[in-house]
């Protein structure tokens, strides 16, 4: 990569030094174009890692997983002060909860702003969605007073689909690119926080630059987020060459234009039609032949299923991936991580094992 | 649907299984027996319709059993708007209630134990594990369990379900209907409405070339009616509780809610919660409590433990303290009024959008808040469910501004309701016998 990506914090200031406002958004899917038609960057929040989780304990019970405590041990830490709106999606219990106990206890300066999101692949799940777009336009006009017209709509989706076709390639070329895992990973989750212009300017250089592919095991990461990103790191180091994924954060965002000419209905189309996600309730079938279909096309010889603890969307599937996976010849493996803990040796070494596996 | 399968329904359950569990019933209330465990200086004697509730869930199972290649079978979530199917005679099974009967015969351990050895993480909710390991090894306490036609998932309690019934449309190769119904933060927008509405309407073609009849909208109109009245009659239950002393306390609701949640839209069903208030009214009358001396008067908040019921009863009883009313039992009795005859899809819209699971975390402390006034209790226990996020979470805070807002004294207990694992007896007993204390003090 010839320019250095700039880090959250720093186009984070960027956007407040241009007078901009920021939105963190919490996991999973959401439109990014609509928040830019009104000016609002939005800045994910997936976690993040090593807070104080204490702040977040004294609301929340164990069982709740470390994303969802670590957003709110961040918000208590100060950590989102920056932002002007929280955006969570509706994608599971854990974040529901989240969002209530904002909403109706701990009551934070910035507006809460719930999205639901359905969970079926059909016309009225499409319909319902555009309406929840249209009814967050009517929330977002009132925090701002600004209204952008269909125009400005459709020129901001236009926008982030083109960057979603550069991320897209990124995607289709990665094995060319000879990019370490961290170095790829840290590219793609760049799309987390960068706005969709910056994105594009630092995809289409990546894509320009020739290098070496790396040889390495080829293997899919499945999950929500490659937190703490150390992972990566290890996976490099023990020879693991990740050739695709499944990530919540990464692939399963991997969302095509829109066909419709109508904004909101474009903009429903686009996380409705993206790759099979548990938290939107596509049938396990979905996964299983979304899975291996990127085995196939990508050369990977097994999949790490990289979970976040407590994860129930995640949770549920794995029996039944993990043998029809197998039935195909696909080698796999489980691993739970808290993402506030470093990665523990025990987790190194499992991986190991399981490269060393795949490679006998 | 099999003549032979029907002859073999009719055999079993109608010609011998029926009589034989009336009988049984008529026994058992002509010789009330109580179990030399049953601890009867602290508790009066269990409620008569004890037998009644018995004979209903045994015949509920009973006709499961002998279901499949008689009528059409649909498992459906405890939320799930049931009359369409009850309306096409759907025989409805909620693999929650069975989950919840597993644990109260403490058979939960064994089968969960099938799901986990297949791969199914300890960290998913005890309903979905023991449901899942049922479905694996075929192992329940009530004999056999139904294979179902067609899955109903409804999203009103929470996501969990939806995860569970893909892992059982996958096992069972049957369609999967999704009721998706959106979460009502602070109030419930048209088009969320209009999205439940459009979904139930597309449900009934899918469910109607599974029963292979048409839906007789009259019919549903009535099933409706019924599932009111029932309501309506738990409502005024669940109401009794006001009385000093208690008629019923919360361990008896959880055991005598099981109609309400899977027999609603039935005759019988009005007419056994008209028997059990009869029988509440008359033990009012002459002042018979559930707790013979009852000097404290409780909440409970969340899901029961359902392998512990007794236990808890037994425990609060020997102080005097008797658990009167809870925000989970009241969940099946708050959308009474919601119903409405004449609109049947806008009105099953409205009222399966609405209860307390899919509501924000200040309407359940709101309603705790008004549960403790209305039934002058002097206390709470919240059961932080491990396995019931959508319950559990807020409750942390629900705890302190009970405590430091409102006054209320209010306990969290962690446990799970239906795996024994994530339940410390010692912890609990230490932690009960504090709060007994402060309610005295
Ligand atoms: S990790 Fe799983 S449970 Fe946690 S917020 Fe993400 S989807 Fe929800
Ligand atoms: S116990 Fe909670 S998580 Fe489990 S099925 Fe019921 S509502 Fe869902």
């Amino acid at each position: 990569m010839s320019n250095p990506i700039p880090s959250r914090k720093e186009v984070i200031e960027d956007i407040k030094n241009r007078g901009e406002l920021v939105a963190a958004v919490l996991p999973i899917h959401y439109s990014r174009a609509l928040l830019r038609c009104f000016s609002i960057y939005p800045v994910e929040v997936w976690g993040p890692p090593k807070v104080d989780v204490s702040l977040g304990g004294a609301h929340l019970q164990p069982y709740v997983c470390s994303i969802v405590h670590n957003a709110l041990s961040f918000l208590k830490m100060g950590g989102l002060n920056a932002a002007d709106f929280i955006l969570i999606p509706h994608t599971c219990d854990s974040l529901q909860g989240l969002t209530s106990v904002l909403i109706d206890l701990i009551k934070p300066e910035q507006a809460i702003i719930p999205l639901y999101l359905p969970r079926g692949q059909r016309e009225e799940d499409i319909i319902f969605l555009a309406d929840e777009f249209r009814s967050l336009y009517t929330r977002l006009s009132e925090l701002t007073g600004k209204k952008p017209s269909s125009k400005d709509l459709l020129a901001a989706i236009k926008r982030e689909e083109t960057s979603d076709l550069l991320l897209a390639k990124l995607y289709k070329t990665r094995q060319q690119m000879g990019l370490s895992n961290l170095d790829f990973y840290r590219l793609v989750r760049s799309r987390e926080y960068l706005p969709a212009e910056h994105f594009s300017t630092l995809a289409e250089e990546t894509l320009q630059t020739s290098t070496q592919p790396r040889p390495g095991i080829p293997i899919i990461l499945s999950g929500i987020v490659p937190e703490p990103m150390e992972v990566l790191n290890k996976i490099d180091e023990m020879n693991g060459q990740v050739v695709a994924d499944d990530l919540a954060c990464c692939g399963r965002r991997l969302y095509k234009p829109g066909i419709s000419p109508e904004p909101f209905r474009r903009m429903a189309e686009r996380i409705i039609s993206a790759p099979p996600d548990p938290t939107r309730g596509n049938p396990i079938e979905e996964r299983v032949k979304y899975l291996v279909e990127m085995a196939q096309n990508s050369g990977a010889q097994g999949i790490i299923f990289y979970e976040v603890k407590f994860c129930e969307p995640e949770l549920f599937d794995l029996p039944n991936l993990r043998n029809s996976l197998k039935e195909h010849g696909l080698a796999s493996i489980i691993i739970e991580v808290d993402i506030n803990n470093p990665l523990p040796h025990q987790v190194a070494t499992r991986i190991s094992a399981f490269l060393e596996m795949l490679d006998s | 649907m099999g003549i032979t399968d029907s002859l073999k329904y009719y055999w079993n359950v109608k010609v011998v299984g029926q009589p034989f569990l009336h009988w049984q019933r008529r026994q058992a209330e002509r010789r009330p027996k109580v179990s030399s465990r049953w601890r009867s200086d602290i508790l009066s004697p269990p409620l008569r319709i004890g037998a009644k509730t018995k004979e209903l869930i045994s015949r509920h199972y009973l006709e499961g059993r002998y279901a499949n290649g008689h009528r059409p079978v649909a498992w459906v979530t405890s939320g799930g708007p049931v009359e369409i199917l009850q309306a096409l005679g759907f025989y409805v099974l909620y693999p929650e209630n069975h989950g919840a009967l597993c644990g109260v015969r403490k058979a939960v351990v064994e089968i969960y134990g099938e799901a986990e050895n297949a791969g199914y993480s300890t960290d998913i909710c005890s309903y979905a594990r023991t449901d899942i390991g049922s479905m694996l090894s075929g192992k329940t306490p009530v004999g056999r369990l139904p294979k179902p036609d067609l899955l109903l998932a409804c999203t009103n309690i929470c996501q969990t379900v939806l995860h569970w019934y893909r892992v059982l449309a996958k096992h069972f190769e049957v369609p999967l209907i999704l009721i998706d119904t959106p979460f009502v933060y602070t109030k419930a927008s048209d088009h969320a409405l209009e999205y439940v509405k459009k979904q139930l309407e597309n449900s009934i073609p899918i469910a109607e070339q599974v029963a292979g009849r048409t839906l007789d909208y009259r019919r549903l109109k009535e099933i409706i009616h019924l599932s009111k009245d029932a309501t309506e009659l738990w409502l005024e239950i669940i109401g009794r509780g006001r009385h000093h002393p208690a008629p019923m306390s919360v361990f008896d609701q959880f055991i005598h809610m099981a109609p309400i949640v899977e027999m609603r839209g039935k005759k019988e069903t009005v007419d056994f919660y008209a028997a059990l208030l009869k029988e509440l009214d008359e033990n009012i009358d002459k002042g018979i409590g559930a707790v013979r001396n009852e000097r404290k008067r409780l909440l409970w908040d969340n899901l029961p433990i359902w392998y512990r019921l007794r236990y808890f009863a037994e425990n609060l009883g020997e102080h005097g303290i008797c658990v009167v009313a809870s925000t989970y039992t009241n969940a099946w009795a708050e959308l009474a009024p919601l119903m409405n005859l004449e609109k049947p899809l806008d009105s099953m819209a409205n009222t399966y959008m609405h209860p307390i699971l899919n509501q924000g975390t200040k309407y359940k402390l709101d309603t705790m808040k008004r549960m403790v006034e209305e039934f002058q209790l002097d206390g709470v226990i919240l059961h932080s469910d491990r396995s019931c996020k959508p319950y559990s979470i807020g409750q942390i805070d629900q705890r302190n501004l009970l405590i430091q807002e409102y006054g209320i004294p209010a306990l969290l207990l962690e446990a799970d309701h239906d795996d024994p694992r994530a339940y410390s007896e010692e912890q609990v007993a230490s932690r009960l016998a504090s709060f007994v204390e402060m309610l005295d003090d």
